[in-house]
């Protein structure tokens, strides 16, 4: 049994592992066949009837999505009988479509705008009044629904059935008073609901978090890693082109990390890196500190202990990027002549072990594997601080230097712990978010957010990913190897 | 190859000297200001702010807002003029309105007015006829006042409601559902929960 | 030009029956009938300890040339034999959604001769090696669900079902299904989908049910007829059958006729009957002397045929067909010549806009708005215009579609548009 098949697409030959359908195989060449049903994460429902291909041999035409490829099939994408199946096909869409994009968020992303744009361009034939169906539903405590936007792809549906195996949603009616919706008393509540505002290819689902709140034009795209548990998922990051302004993430297709998904929890990453609740400007003793001052106390902080490396404790979270890990260690290194005591902070509630079985690991943080890689290279003993804080409360260091975590909210006590190093004397603590307690260490020093890191993250698979920076949301903002550099020059 | 010589003899004009010309001109001068000071002609100039001038239909002044017949702001945050707008003055913030007919509506409008350079392609950008340039042009003001100009001051123009009048509520087809065919629609949450 | 049987003249329907051979009989639902007046259950006598194997049941039944009486008008014996060989899972489906406006004859047959069904059923599900067999009823045939129950008890009872069968070592059970009366759900995937207790729609094809149907496993479905038709092929061999019918359309078939007729009904008869013939003396015309306009020769799907076309028509599939309609499920729907066929067209629009299932989109909309320009023509705000888009429509709906309902519903569209559009002017504005 031969374990390939060779086709022609369009004269193209292309060869493909038996069992390929024919859209799987135009994703390979890089012809894009129209579709809205068909997901590559998702089975194959095959009732868009977008996807119209013309088969040399076969009377009709064929849907791309559920054909598949055999030993020289002839696949024709762009005849006018092809084309003229598509426009049909986009017109049987649209003749029901409220066409509300002006109030729509999916405008500007909108598969039905896209494709009238490159399929479509023909003048509606439909003179009738449309269907009129159920608007802005609240069908769970992220999602809105739109039935009358609705183009039944049943995407949703089977993402419900299929992925999260929640099915909460259901398609009811008949003909073309067909609604999607959930079943009676129940909504859709679990921690993946955000994709299926990314998979309707439409705006009938929109994210309650995003909506009203900007138009998607105005967004630029970032790709990255997302920092909220150690899977790594790939992320699109999306910011306002004009205000430093951060509004929503999405999955970025990665099949070895997270195939096309990312949960509800992850897709909140954004929300720390806005300006409100970042902290913005060093302090030291409470009192803002210019930036240029700043390489000047922190060197004479660090000069007074120059060679007592014992009495120095540096406490680290596994929440900073290889690149930043490897500074700080040489840096401090130079400095004291040694490397100081090391502590790791860890949440005290964690079970890193956890799994929900889809993507969310119970490690919120993003760089474990990448500190511990770090910390073995440097063949440096570290004590994990997890709800204990005696093992650095008894080595009466001098000076502690104390890197925070990014995502506060993955510390479930971290409002009670980060007061236990405010107790200790001349702390050094850096953090991203404001809060009352840095006022209270000796230097408090903003840290950059991983939107604006380029760097590393290890994730529990020890697949090594990289962050992409975005411009600053504080401009005059240094981050830790500007920092290290400039005490160092 | 030739030339047509076109320029006048200097010699002849010299001839002639500049006064019959000169006086020609003052002349002119002396019979319009004689016309206009016996009220034969009437006058090109106008004695602004006593006397307004008024523009054309199509003048391009400082914007106002439409309403709806019911007298909600007809914009629904759509924000292609903001879009379109090529000098960023305007700031849209939306929100979910309470009228399940309308769904999004401008929490927040505001032109930043010394940015706006009145080219009108808001009003060309906006699909629901919600913003339009009226017919105000005398915009002077002392510095403490606002230049922002925010939802409320653009949907109750006072000063220029006498020019706008009833053009402020737009007449254009309503696109939104009325509470008829709201409530007839199917619903598939009723509480009553007769199933499907 | 057809060719019409000479034998076939001169001789009623009534001399032509081998599936209504107990009408009229008093008691004929009852068992006891069925053995002693119509031969019952001698065809599975035959099978079961005349030691017929599976293959020769479908051999059988293949050389008798039976095709599906549903309204494709598939081989039977060919669709049996696409069921994998071997042991496993099986199951045969009878269908009887009968949905199609215009038919009853299934009905007619759970009335009449229900324990045909139910012997025919056994023979094809051990052709198939089937050990468990439904006949999916729709739901509003109250009395068919009961007498087909009844029959299914008494074949119990009688020792034809159950376990290890004449001591065969055949084990077969059978049930009957209450579907909740969708069109959507006499297609044969979507009948499987409603059986299984999912929102009945079709499934996509490939694969087919005869390889993943019902729960995934093999599944064959058969109309009422042709499976009830079975004992008899098995029992005077296929010989005695084909001398029945045309070459190409070999037997009898239960043809149901209505409209302004003297005399409706179901009748049996032979195919390649001639179809005037039938309507103006089997029938006995039309009421009143009415002029005929035209006929829906194979239930509300099949294209009308004009007055003119039905001539020479004779009844059996490739004649229809080349005629430009199908034979269908046999209904026969006469339309005199004081109906508007605009308001013909805006009735089967509004059937078929709201019996699509709504799953594929050329079908959810197009029926929808099929319906929506054919009832703004009635009401005499259509233009010219509108017959064109209906054309196109109805083009562009055509196989598109996972399942034919929405060939169904743009063949009579196109055919009503096309051959009846002088009729549309006085509707039409401008």
């Amino acid at each position: 049994m031969s374990e390939t098949v060779t086709l022609t697409i369009d004269g193209k030959e292309v060869t493909v592992p038996k069992g390929t359908s024919i859209i799987e195989a135009t994703e390979i060449l890089g012809v894009e066949i129209p579709r809205f049903c068909w997901h590559p994460g998702l089975s194959v429902a095959g009732v868009c009837r977008f996807c119209m291909v013309k088969i040399e041999g076969m009377p009709k035409l064929q849907i791309a999505c559920n054909t598949t490829c055999t030993e020289g099939m002839k696949v024709i994408t762009v005849s006018d009988e092809v084309k003229d199946a598509h426009k049909w096909a986009l017109e049987f869409h649209l003749i029901n479509h409220p066409l509300d994009c002006p109030i729509c968020d999916q405008a500007g992303e909108c598969e039905l705008q896209n494709y009238y744009m490159k399929v479509g361009r023909y003048s509606s034939q439909m003179d009738e009044d449309k269907v009129l169906k159920p608007k802005a539903l609240d069908v769970g405590d992220n999602l809105v629904l739109d039935t009358e936007r609705c183009i039944l792809c049943s995407r949703c549906v089977r993402f419900e059935d299929e992925v999260t195996k929640t099915s909460s949603l259901g398609i009811f009616n008949r003909g073309d008073h067909s609604i999607v919706g959930t079943f009676p008393n129940r909504k859709i509540q679990h921690n993946y609901s955000y994709n299926i505002v990314d998979i309707c290819p439409v705006g009938a689902f929109t994210a309650k978090d995003f909506r009203f709140k900007c138009r998607v034009w105005f967004l630029n795209e970032t790709k990255t890693i997302c920092p909220g548990c150690s899977t790594g998922c790939n992320i699109t990051l999306y910011e306002h082109k004009n205000q430093r302004q951060y509004y929503r993430l999405k999955p970025r297709k990665n099949m070895e990390v997270n195939g096309h998904w990312m949960c509800d929890e992850g897709r909140t990453m954004y929300e720390h890196l806005n300006a409100t609740n970042r902290l913005a400007v060093p302090t030291i003793a409470g009192k803002h500190l210019s930036w240029n001052l700043l390489g000047k106390e922190f060197k004479q902080k660090l000069e007074n202990v120059k060679g007592n490396a014992d009495k120095v404790a540096l406490v680290l979270t596994p929440q900073y990027t290889n690149e930043e890990y490897e500074n700080i260690l040489t840096s401090l290194k130079t400095i004291l002549g040694n490397l100081p005591k090391i502590y790791v902070w860890r949440d005290s509630a964690e079970k890193i072990d956890d799994f929900d079985g889809i993507l969310m690991r119970g490690d919120r943080n993003s760089n474990s594997k990448g500190l511990s890689q770090i910390l073995e290279k440097h063949a440096a003993q570290a004590v994990t601080l997890s709800g204990d804080f005696s093992p650095l409360a008894s080595s009466s260091a001098n000076l502690v230097l104390v890197f925070g975590p990014e995502i506060e909210k993955s510390y479930s006590q971290f409002a009670n712990e980060v007061t236990r190093f405010a107790e200790l004397s001349n702390v050094i603590y850096f953090g991203t978010t404001l809060n009352p307690i840095t006022k209270k260490f000796s230097l408090a020093i903003p840290t950059k957010v991983f939107a604006e890191k380029n760097g590393t993250f290890i994730n529990f698979k020890g697949i090594p990913q990289k962050l992409k920076a975005n411009p600053l949301v504080f401009p005059a903002m240094k981050g830790i190897e500007d920092i290290f550099a400039e005490i160092k020059a | 190859m030739g030339y047509i010589n076109v320029s006048k003899d200097p010699e002849k004009s010299l001839k002639n000297g500049y006064l019959s010309t000169t006086l020609l001109g003052l002349g002119q001068t002396i019979s319009v200001f004689a016309k206009q000071l016996f009220k034969l002609e009437e006058s090109v100039t106008i004695q602004w702010p006593e006397v307004e001038y008024k523009y054309s239909e199509r003048f391009k002044g400082a914007h106002f807002l439409t309403k709806r017949p019911d007298g909600q702001v007809r914009c629904t945050a759509c924000f292609l003029c903001a879009t379109n707008c090529p000098a960023q003055c305007i700031n849209i913030v939306a929100g979910q309105s309470s009228d399940n007919g309308i769904e999004k509506y401008p929490v927040r409008f505001e032109i930043d007015i010394l940015r706006c350079v009145f080219c009108g392609f808001c009003e060309e950008a906006c699909p629901v006829d919600a913003i339009r340039l009226g017919p105000e042009y005398s915009m002077a003001g002392l510095p403490e006042q606002k230049w922002v100009y925010t939802k409320d001051y653009l949907l109750n123009r006072s000063e220029i409601k006498k020019q706008v009048g009833a053009k402020q509520v737009s007449k254009k087809e309503e696109n939104t559902k009325d509470a008829s065919v709201m409530s007839s629609l199917p619903n598939i949450h009723k509480s009553s929960g007769s199933g499907h | 030009m057809p060719v019409i049987k000479n034998e076939y003249q001169g001789r009623k329907p009534d001399e032509f029956r081998i599936l209504l051979g107990l009408e009229g009989h008093s008691n004929a639902r009852n068992i006891q009938t069925y053995i002693e007046k119509g031969n019952g259950y001698k065809a599975l006598e035959k099978v079961l300890k005349g030691g017929m194997s599976p293959e020769d049941v479908i051999n059988t039944v293949k050389a008798s040339g039976l095709r599906g009486r549903g309204g494709a008008g598939f081989p039977t014996g060919l669709k049996w034999s696409f069921v994998p060989k071997g042991p496993g899972e099986k199951y045969l489906i009878t269908n009887f959604d009968e949905g199609e406006p215009g038919t009853y004859k299934d009905c007619y047959i759970s009335e009449v001769t229900p324990h045909s069904l139910v012997e025919g059923k056994i023979i094809a599900s051990y052709a198939i090696g089937a050990q468990k067999s439904y006949i999916y009823i729709r739901g509003e045939f109250h009395n068919e669900i009961r007498w087909c129950a009844e029959a299914i008890k008494e074949a119990y009872a009688a020792g034809y079902l159950g376990e290890n069968i004449m001591g065969s070592g055949f084990t077969h059970h059978m049930d009957v299904y209450s579907g909740a009366g969708a069109y959507i759900c006499g297609e044969e995937t979507g009948l499987i989908s409603s059986l299984e207790g999912k929102k009945g729609q079709p499934k996509l094809k490939p694969p087919f049910p005869a390889v993943k149907g019902y729960l995934g496993k093999p599944t064959v479905v058969n109309n009422v007829e042709s499976l009830a038709v079975v004992p008899w092929i098995i029992h005077n061999g296929p010989e005695a059958y084909k001398k029945f019918g045309t070459e190409k359309s070999p037997g009898t078939k239960l043809f149901n006729v209505s409209g302004p007729i003297a005399r409706p009904g179901c009748y049996e008869l032979p195919l390649g009957y001639p179809l005037m013939r039938f309507i103006n003396e089997d029938c006995g015309g039309l009421i009143g002397g009415k002029k005929l306009k035209a006929i829906i020769p194979g239930g509300s799907s099949a294209p009308a045929l004009t007055a003119k076309e039905c001539e020479n028509l004779t009844l059996d599939y490739e004649s229809i067909a080349g005629a430009g309609s199908m034979l269908g499920s046999g209904a026969i729907i006469v339309i005199p010549e004081d109906v508007s066929m605009v308001s013909v067209l805006e009735n089967l629009m509004d059937f078929y806009a709201h019996e699509s299932c709504g799953q594929c989109t050329p079908c959810r909309e197009g029926t929808g708005w099929l319906y929506k320009i054919s009832k703004h023509i009635l009401k005499g705000k259509g233009t010219k215009t509108d017959m064109d888009r209906m054309y196109s429509i109805a083009n562009n709906m055509r196989g598109k579609t996972i399942c034919v309902l929405s060939d169904a519903a743009a063949d009579p569209a196109r055919a009503i548009v096309t051959k009846f559009a002088h009729e549309f002017e006085p509707y039409l504005k401008g």
